[in-house]
């Protein structure tokens, strides 16, 4: 047993792994994620429902599949072009979980149903209340659970299909200093909350061309997730309170289109390698825009442009059996920046993601898999600029994001 | 134990985890030496805001806030200014932003008022030169750049009296030098046209030695140079700073000419009130421009045009229930008709090109404060806050309309530092400007 932790331990320590540029977290399937985030091809379990629908179909027993990432970042702040200013974001460790439930409707059934429960999206970064860049963003979390009911349906021996609706539920929470000060000279403050609902689709081919050679397409829609009544709160100084009410606010945010080509070869018996692209439609996220309910001369509705530019994700996995229980993964994924220069907010200072994954699978029998998956995310220092509040600075930021998971066979 | 070994192994790898990296290092540049800055200037320097000079308001002085950026690149640790011992003012009390209810007001309404509590100014009137000077930050406060050639100037201005060696003899350009600057910053000249603009243009009294006439060209260009020629002495280098269009701050820009709002019957019972005037006053429901006093128009009276002023120290009061700028015209020293205007803006453009001239001559660093304040005006942002030349609102400028909040002067710092840079090649850091205070609100 003891041989067991140490081998897992080493594994992980040797292995990195990556999540998304921007607020896409690209964490489903723990031995997806350690073979950088390819899923696209091969239906290795019920995270297909994610990945491509129509891998569903492919799975021979129902299978009920749940995981967890501890995933926390850091990111750094610096004055430019000189100076002896710097800012680091408080430390907080995100729980982004996974479960899945599918497989056929009856033994060899050619149909199969599924459910998959995920959180597709998120962020959240919290910098110290009297920061320089206060008045941008203090702290901001963007959570969403996606709930994907799927069907998939296997057509021939080559050909599988498979569909979801998209489910979407989230809360998003913003807090930023407001530049009006009180006799003491403390900043007034803001603070934005909402749930937010939206609906999407998820729809995907699995084609099993030989033994051998497997290829998948996926598409996930955009999702529009609205806030259609959060509130926000306004602390201010008395004699203009009433400038400043608490009221409600709209708002919507455009959940990006992902449209994911991939490939999977069984290189050998026991190697398989597999790669992914994945174009995403950020454009969709064009503004940030706050409708408040109540208006005054002081309170008007904000539009905040963002202008996020479509990426395009390579992504490449491996994926070796090293004994009939264990089975060892590796990979590496290029997720390029969808933020434009000058668009650089300290609320997402965003830069290009190299990610590197390892990951571990043991199977102590045919039903049970526990898995383990370790990922590293570096991103470049930038030196950018939010010209709409005219703040710059240069940024870095580290992740790191150790997961598990457990599947079982039915 | 293996496990354990894992575990800090595994901490080990999270800390190493983390971003790394560091701003650079300001460099001071070539051939310019920030050891020994001497701010030589008017209240503007001083860090006078709010109607007059308090000790926190001295505190975040544009000076005071470049000495702390000039510190990154060999600046002195210790910036001496003539602090007050007080935080109210002197020798008037400052503005505050209050809820005031005027003689006809039927609700209170917030604005700024003069602090009337305990004045905490005891021993402001000393001079404190044995005991704190010589001073890094000679502003005065009311010094017009004529002055500079005056001997004894220190008996007759309070703050110079405060803070000079030898108030009742020397001449204040001496006063700037004894601290021999290795560098320095210019800032004069507002006062030697603010004084005709502030007393409403020529209605202002124009007795001998008053400072509200519009100085003449060739004594300022005097003035102007033997300042800065004695500062230059040593083979200080420094920056030039010129004279805002006093015409655009809120003392000037807050009551609109077209600011007075009428009912439907307000407006016919003062038409039929000047009706034999035959049409020279006329009113309408809604917005109008109000009267005032004009000795070259026949009845001596006339409505106000756009692009002349009525100024911010007009007593509200009056115009509010005394009938001023519709029964009664608003007196001429409340008010700079278009020629008083045309005579302040010409007057500028000359000193302002007096400093230019200066600055080539020199071949040192101008700031146009001139050209920024129009900038201002159109608004802009700073790390997220917004600042324009709105009354009380704006940020930028404080409670009295012409100063500005140490906001304000860290934003002119910010200035001081871009034509440092751009000269001597340094990279002084500019200064967060947000972390000094603007208005204050109850």
């Amino acid at each position: 047993m003891k041989k067991q932790i140490l081998l897992m331990g080493t594994l992980l320590l040797s292995s990195a792994m990556a999540f998304g540029a921007a607020f896409q977290l690209n964490l489903q399937g723990v031995r997806q994620l350690a073979m950088g985030g390819t899923g696209t091809a091969v239906p290795w379990d019920a995270a297909t429902i994610f990945y491509n629908p129509g891998g569903l179909s492919a799975l021979k027993h129902v299978q009920a599949y749940g995981s967890v990432q501890f995933l926390s970042a850091n990111t750094r702040y610096v004055e430019t072009p000189t100076g002896n200013y710097s800012a680091n974001s408080r430390e907080k460790l995100y729980t982004p979980f996974n479960f899945y439930v599918g497989g056929p409707v009856r033994y060899k059934s050619k149909l199969s149903l599924g459910l998959g429960v995920y959180t597709p999206f998120g962020t959240g970064i919290r910098w110290d209340d009297n920061w320089r860049g206060r008045y941008v963003v203090q702290d901001i979390q963007l959570q969403s659970v996606f709930f994907q009911p799927t069907a998939s349906f296997r057509i021939n021996d080559v050909v599988s299909i498979g569909a979801g609706f998209v489910i979407a539920t989230g809360h998003v929470s913003i807090q930023r200093a407001v530049p009006i000060q009180n006799m003491n000279g403390q900043d007034g403050k803001a603070e934005l909350s909402g749930n937010a609902n939206g609906f999407g689709y998820n729809i995907g081919v699995h084609l099993r061309a030989n033994d051998r050679v497997q290829f998948g397409i996926s598409y996930r829609s955009s999702v529009k997730m609205k806030v259609k009544r959060g509130y926000a709160t306004f602390t201010v100084p008395t004699a203009l309170s009433s400038s400043f009410p608490y009221t409600a606010f709209k708002s919507d945010i455009n959940l990006p289109q992902v449209v994911s080509v991939g490939v999977g070869i069984k290189a050998t018996e026991r190697l398989t390698i597999t790669a992914d692209a994945n174009y995403v439609g950020w454009s969709s996220y064009d503004s940030l825009i706050f409708d408040y309910e109540n208006n005054t001369a002081s309170l008007q509705d904000t539009r905040s442009a963002r202008r996020y530019k479509n990426t395009v994700i390579a992504r490449v996995g491996a994926s070796y059996a090293i004994s009939r229980k264990f089975t060892g993964m590796l990979g590496a994924a290029y997720d390029p920046s969808p933020v434009r220069d000058g668009y650089l907010s300290p609320d997402l200072p965003d830069n290009d993601h190299v990610m590197a994954t390892a990951g571990l699978v043991f199977k102590p029998n045919k039903r049970l898999s526990i898995m383990g998956v370790f990922e590293y995310v570096f991103t470049p220092k930038r030196d950018g600029s939010f010209d709409e509040a005219n703040f710059s600075g240069r940024y870095q930021t580290r992740i790191v994001n150790p997961g598990l998971g457990i599947s079982y066979d039915f | 134990m293996k496990k354990l070994y894992i575990l800090g192994l595994m901490g080990l790898m999270m800390a190493s985890c983390k971003p790394n990296i560091e701003p650079a290092a300001p460099s001071g540049g070539e051939g310019v030496d920030f050891t020994r800055y001497v701010a030589v200037g008017n209240s503007l320097t001083a860090g006078y805001a709010d109607g007059t000079l308090y000790r926190s308001g001295q505190k975040s002085s544009y000076p005071a806030i470049l000495a702390e950026q000039l510190k990154t690149v060999g600046g002195a640790k210790e910036f001496r200014q003539p602090l007050l011992p007080g935080e109210y003012g002197y020798p008037e009390p400052k503005f505050m932003l209050m809820m005031n209810q005027g003689l006809c007001d039927t609700v209170a309404s917030l604005g700024p008022m003069r602090y009337k509590g305990a004045l905490d100014s005891i021993g402001s009137s000393l001079n404190i030169y044995t005991q704190d000077g010589p001073f890094h930050n000679m502003g005065i406060p009311g010094i017009r750049c004529i002055d500079f050639l005056l001997p004894g100037y220190g008996a007759i201005n309070p703050y110079a009296r405060r803070m000079f060696v030898s108030p009742a003899g020397s001449r204040p350009v001496d006063e700037t030098v004894i601290m021999k600057p290795s560098f320095f910053t210019l800032w004069i000249g507002s006062n030697d046209v603010l004084g005709y603009a502030t007393a409403g243009g020529d209605q202002a009294p124009a007795a001998i030695g008053s400072t509200n006439q519009i100085s003449n060209v060739d004594l300022f260009n005097a003035a102007y140079d033997t300042v800065l020629s004695n500062l230059r002495r040593n083979g200080a280098q420094g920056v030039l700073l010129n004279i805002p269009d006093i015409t655009s701050t809120p003392f000037f820009t807050t009551i609109q000419a077209k600011g007075l709002m009428l009912t439907k019957n307000d407006a016919n019972l003062l038409n039929n009130a000047y009706n034999s005037l035959g049409g020279l006053i006329r009113f309408n429901e809604g917005a109008n421009y109000f009267i005032i006093e004009d000795s070259s128009s026949p009845v001596k009276f006339r409505h106000i045009k756009e692009g002349e002023y009525i100024l911010l120290s007009t007593p509200q009061d009056s115009l509010k229930c005394a009938g001023w700028g519709t029964k009664k015209p608003i007196p001429g020293r409340y008010v700079l008709t278009a020629n008083e205007v045309s005579k302040i803006r010409s007057a500028t453009a000359s000193f302002n090109n007096i400093i230019y001239l200066m600055a080539k001559r020199e071949n040192i660093p101008m700031v146009d404060v001139n050209a920024y304040m129009r900038t201002i005006q159109a608004g802009i942002v700073f790390n997220g806050a917004m600042f324009n030349t709105t009354f009380i609102s704006g940020g930028a400028f404080s409670l009295d309309g012409i100063h500005l909040t140490p906001r304000g002067y860290a934003l002119v710092a910010n200035q001081i530092i871009m034509a440092i840079n751009a000269k001597y090649k340094s990279t002084i850091p500019l200064t967060d400007v947000n972390k000094y205070k603007g208005v204050a609100f109850p």
